[in-house]
């Protein structure tokens, strides 16, 4: 009967020991939606400020992919906004990722806009862009949808478009998208965890 | 005694700055982005609570900050897919005892045009016009990003 203490304690370590075990072997929950068997990211050039760019540029590193266009008021302010503040967040782990903004509205945006554009938000961001057959090319192998339609005299055209962010690993595979509105926690958590 | 409600008064001011209210409307949280450089478009973002007991109706907006401001929504497509349109009548109905947010991915007051950087840490004037309740004169507050 004495030896009831010790065995309840050392059942309760065990216990303790599987549980922690299990919890550290859990997999990261990651906010966006992870890409199971990733394939090879479609490689690409389009234009930049200064000079081509393509995704293979930066293997090494994460990237990711936003397409949209400077007019555009809400979504694409919102989440170049939210990838700032993710960046901030990473700190020096920031260096280790590249963000890239495809412009789905060739005529209007040019490299030069979109440097300045996209430098407002974090000067570590790229925009680019190619003429309307590249760019539809760039956005048909990534799935992302675009399409041009009527505002307001005022507002000229309009372009909805696929409003997630495509996350490029290290390795060069297409990991992760990352849907619209998830804020820069969420965000930051994720290419942390792809960066390890 | 004079001094009290001068700062009283000026209290009052300082903390209707960024929101009012008038007919039992009542307009709180207005805010937009800065305008990112080379941007020509900027959105604006609010509250509206309507404590009445009738319903009303946002039906504009202007602002010296922006060449033409319209009221648009954001919807949400099959597969992630984000369009943008004016609202649907033009204009936005706050229903007795409702808040309607304004909100990034939501609805927004679009300034289309803009006349002048929006920096954060100011504020822009922003006037909104309700069917009953007319003009509210309101402050938009840039916040940093």
């Amino acid at each position: 009967m004495k030896r009831l203490p010790i065995i309840l304690a050392v059942t309760t370590a065990l216990l303790a020991g599987v549980w922690f075990g299990a919890r550290a072997l859990r997999p990261y929950s990651f906010h966006g939606t992870i890409i199971q068997s990733p394939e090879p990211a479609p490689d690409f050039t389009l234009q930049s400020a200064s000079g081509p760019v393509s995704p293979s540029d930066f293997r090494g590193k994460v990237t990711v992919l936003f397409f949209g266009y400077t007019f555009c008021p809400d979504v694409c302010p919102t989440t170049l906004a939210d990838l700032a503040g993710a960046m901030r967040i990473l700190g020096d782990e920031a260096d280790e990722v590249q963000v890239v903004f495809v412009s789905v509205d060739p005529d209007r945006d040019t490299p030069e806009r979109l440097a300045e554009y996209v430098g407002s938000f974090d000067p570590r961001f790229v925009g680019v862009t190619g003429n309307e057959d590249e760019v539809a090319a760039v956005a048909a192998v990534y799935g992302i949808f675009y399409e041009k339609h009527e505002g307001t005299p005022a507002s000229g055209y309009l372009i909805d478009h696929t409003a997630s962010a495509m996350v490029i690993d290290r390795e060069g595979r297409l990991k992760l998208v990352l849907p619209f509105g998830i804020g820069p926690q969420d965000i930051a958590a994720d290419l942390h965890e792809l960066l390890k | 005694m004079r001094r009290i409600v001068v700062l009283v008064l000026l209290i009052g001011v300082v903390a209707a700055a960024c929101g009012g209210s008038a007919g039992g409307i009542e307009v709180t949280d207005v805010w937009g982005r800065p305008s990112p450089s080379a941007a020509t478009n900027a959105a604006f973002y609010m509250n509206i609570t309507n404590g009445g007991d009738a319903p009303d109706q946002l039906v504009g907006a202007s602002s010296p900050a922006c060449s033409v401001t319209e009221l648009h929504e954001m919807y949400m497509k099959d597969g992630g897919v984000m369009g943008m349109r004016p609202v649907q009548g033009g204009a936005v109905e706050i229903a007795p005892g409702a808040t309607v947010e304004f909100k990034p991915g939501g609805l927004h007051v679009m300034c289309i045009g803009i006349t002048e950087e929006l920096k954060p840490g100011t504020t822009v004037p922003l006037t909104l016009t309700f069917e009953q309740a007319g003009d509210l004169q309101l402050e938009v507050e840039i916040r940093a990003n």
